[in-house]
């Protein structure tokens, strides 16, 4: 797991739920948690799908409630290139496709960005050029390219075959299929008067099979040629139509009238066809291709062939080999915005411009839920100082059956007082039971005040204990807070890591993955009084007018790593 | 467990804290002082390596040294640079000798322990988790977060609101919107916000873990 312990994760209640739209009270999710017995199990398959990082989690104000990215919808607000960060228009990207065209090209063999760099050994950057990996040095010159100019790299490679053949333009290619239906047609004529001098020309040219691009223009041609062939004067089709035209107000009519047309006398359209030659599209295959493949594979063995995922990389889906592949142009990347899926609220707003990281609108799930995290009781505050290892509780190293105690934080970031109930079930689900007690499941946390108060105050603060004075023991008391703060306040929870041997007895002895680390579910309940006209006007100013005060409350589950079983 | 001893060093003077604010570790490596640049409130922890030395050998300095001395590494306000990390600016060989090029670092960047950095620029609020190598020219935009262990390969420019992990690097992710927001102060810092003291987040504003660090 990438995710370093301990660390918190929030459930959001869509995991359950049928419908996005779900709008049930906290106080109804609890008695429904209670009456079930239901408590969270994050080992369950379903919890892959509704776990979350608090910072990931957005805030419907109109639902009241936490919108996670299964229970959002995104709308592209532009395109852009994550490695030269330019952006795209939706005009190119419909034309051209979601890869970058600005010679942004990324390795084949790694993904590492590729370089241009020049051959020329006299110091000067002179052709010819190259495209290379700095990661893994796979180059173009693997693939026989070397480049004229070391600008409009992608112009052309697109030209560039691999061995440095010339890739027809889309011109070149509707020429050529052209040229080749005409020598058929000529063929089929000439099958009675056979003149052997046209033949032997056009075989020189035929000797290589069609190239995967030149079966994909074919088969576009086709279809489009049997779409036209299907409406053949597509009054909507938008370059030649002219309302002013008799003409095309004539083919308009034609359209409403069922007779008098000659076209429209075949009311039954012709069934479209699908190709039925290399000339239209159609991919013949070849037993000779597979054959010769083998005897490759047989000679030169697995290390000239590709890992899957570095052939689903290639655009092509036919290549095999490495002396197939190509350089990759980035994919583009999309900045959104995101809405609230019951009420169409927007959530996020980002600011289009490339250069700008801000939001226009932005309503996070960590301005209105309490943050929940946990921490060895002796360890030192997590300051990343690695100078100082002994002191680093090793949460990695768990050991089964000792009973340890822990501090679970919570921390207010609304403007009112909240009142917290934890509930947690008593061993943890699984099959390696970890026994856990919240030794204070109910306390109170002050308001997210002033920021200045809490400036001067903790320089004054008495309340600090444990931590900050080694020499006093911890008092660790049932139903009474660890320590307070502003707007935080921890409680102990005692822990007694299960055992990882115990699993044994029910018959598989094997610990799966993962099944070592130590995850307690613990579901949150807040309660607090908040004017009730607040959020309309914003979040600042519910201090300022003591209106009408409303009650309101809610409940999530959430899932605490503490960290992993060793025993 | 072992406290009096972090005690101890504490006591000693672990960091040199200059005028603006900067915390230097005494045990921390540091040549060619005068081409490094702190921003303020910077903390360079014990065993860190800055190659401050190894600084442009373009005309500017070679025509006349009273042009000013040449900036090798500049690091901005409120960054955390852990133990044992190792920044070396980038060179490029140029007409067969090696140039250097200068290293920027922004605002409320963490870097962790064990990482060797010798990116050509690392904007604001990225978070680089331990045992990190970033090879030369590359480029780390805003709000990025770059998981442990990660090679971030040369000349990759890793786009705003990424998170990065593998070797060689790849995009995994992107940070969540709130990314680097501590939500009414106190939060977690690597998911920890244990007596309070703790008001920063990954990715955020690390005054509060600069005022910790003694
Ligand atoms: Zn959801
Ligand atoms: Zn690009
Ligand atoms: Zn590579
Ligand atoms: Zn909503």
């Amino acid at each position: 797991m990438a995710q370093p312990f301990p660390y918190t994760y929030y459930a959001c209640d869509c995991y359950d739920s049928n419908g996005t739209s779900s709008t049930k009270r906290a106080s109804q999710l609890l008695r429904e948690a209670e009456e079930d017995e239901r408590t969270f199990d994050p080992r369950s398959p379903r919890a892959n799908y509704s776990l979350y990082p608090l910072e990931h989690l957005l805030y419907c104000e109109d639902c009241q409630q936490v919108r996670c990215p299964r229970c959002i919808i995104e709308e592209t607000l532009n395109w852009y290139c994550p490695s030269c960060l330019f952006e795209v228009p939706s005009s190119v990207v419909k034309s051209d496709g979601n890869r970058c065209t600005r010679s942004c090209f990324s390795c084949p063999l790694c993904t590492s960005p590729m370089q241009t760099f020049s051959l020329d050994t006299t110091g000067e950057s002179a052709p010819p050029f190259i495209l290379e990996c700095q990661y893994c040095r796979w180059s173009t010159l693997e693939i026989g390219i070397e480049f004229e100019k070391g600008q409009g790299i992608a112009a052309q490679l697109a030209r560039l075959g691999n061995g440095g053949k010339h890739i027809p333009t889309n011109k070149e290619r509707d020429k050529e299929r052209e040229r080749r239906k005409e020598i058929e047609g000529r063929k089929a004529r000439d099958v009675l008067s056979p003149s052997t001098e046209s033949t032997n020309t056009d075989a020189d040219r035929d000797d290589e099979p069609p190239s995967h691009d030149d079966l994909f223009s074919n088969l576009t041609a086709f279809y489009k040629s049997q779409v036209d062939a299907q409406t053949p004067s597509n009054p909507f089709s938008s370059h030649d139509i002219n309302f002013s035209s008799p003409s095309a107000y004539s083919r308009i009519m034609n359209l409403y009238s069922t007779t008098g047309s000659k076209k429209n006398k075949r009311s039954k359209p012709s069934a479209m066809r699908e190709a039925a030659s290399s000339l239209e599209g159609l991919t013949l295959h070849d037993p000779a291709n597979e054959a010769a493949a083998i005897e490759r594979i047989k000679k030169e063995g697995w290390g000239v062939t590709l890992s899957p995922a570095q052939k689903h990389a290639q655009i092509n889906p036919n290549v095999r080999f490495v002396d197939q592949l190509r350089p990759l142009a980035t994919l583009l990347c999309t900045k959104r915005s995101k809405r609230c899926r019951s009420c169409r609220q927007i959530l996020t707003k980002p600011e289009s411009k490339m250069t700008s990281t801000r939001y226009k609108i932005k309503l996070l799930a960590l301005n209105h839920i309490p943050r929940l995290s946990i921490r060895a009781l002796n360890a030192t505050p997590p300051i990343p100082v690695a100078s100082r290892p002994a002191d680093s509780f090793d949460y990695n190293a768990l050991k089964p059956g000792m009973p340890s105690h822990f501090l679970l934080h919570l921390s207010n970031p609304l403007f009112d007082p909240i009142k917290v109930t934890l509930a947690t079930p008593s061993t943890t689900p699984g099959r390696v039971q970890s026994r856990v007690t919240i030794l204070c499941p109910q306390f109170d946390v002050g308001a997210n005040t002033d920021i200045w108060d809490d400036a001067l105050s903790s320089s004054l603060s008495p309340m600090r204990r444990g931590s900050q004075l080694p020499d006093q023991a911890p008092q660790i008391e049932a139903g009474k807070i660890w320590d307070r703060g502003r707007n935080w306040t921890s409680v102990a929870v005692e822990i007694v890591p299960g055992f990882t041997d115990a699993v044994g007895s029910d018959g598989q002895n094997e610990l799966e993955e993962d099944e070592d680390v130590l995850e307690i579910p613990i579901f949150v309940r807040i309660e607090y009084e908040t004017d009730a006209g607040a959020d309309e006007r914003g979040l600042g100013d519910s201090r300022g007018s003591k209106g009408e005060q409303e009650k309101r409350e809610e409940a999530f589950w959430t899932v605490v790593g503490v960290g992993r079983i060793k025993g | 467990m072992s406290r009096p001893v972090a005690k101890k060093a504490a006591a000693k003077g672990e960091y040199i804290e200059t005028d603006s604010g900067n915390k230097v570790s005494r045990r921390s490596a540091i040549t060619g002082t005068a081409n490094i640049t702190l921003g303020g409130r910077t903390v360079i922890m014990a065993d860190v390596v800055l190659r401050g030395d190894l600084h442009s050998t373009r005309p500017t300095a070679s025509s006349s040294g009273k042009e000013g001395t040449p900036t090798s590494i500049s690091i901005g306000k409120c960054t955390v640079v852990s133990t044992g990390t190792v920044l070396k600016p980038p060179c490029r060989m140029s007409r067969g000798a090696p140039n250097f090029y200068p290293m920027k670092i922004g605002d409320n960047v963490f870097i962790g322990p064990n990482c060797v950095i010798s990116a050509i620029a690392i904007s604001s609020h990225v978070h680089i988790g331990a045992n990190v190598t970033i090879h030369p020219f590359a480029v780390i935009k805003e709000n990025v977060k770059i998981l442990p262990n990660t090679v971030v390969p040369s000349a990759m420019v890793i786009a705003p609101g990424s998170v990065v992990g593998g070797r060689p690097a790849r995009i995994v992710g992107e940070v969540g919107e709130g990314w680097g927001v501590s939500g009414g102060g106190a939060g977690g810092g690597l998911g920890v916000g244990g007596g309070g003291e703790e008001k920063w987040v990954e990715g955020g504003d690390l005054r509060e873990l600069v005022r910790s660090i003694r």
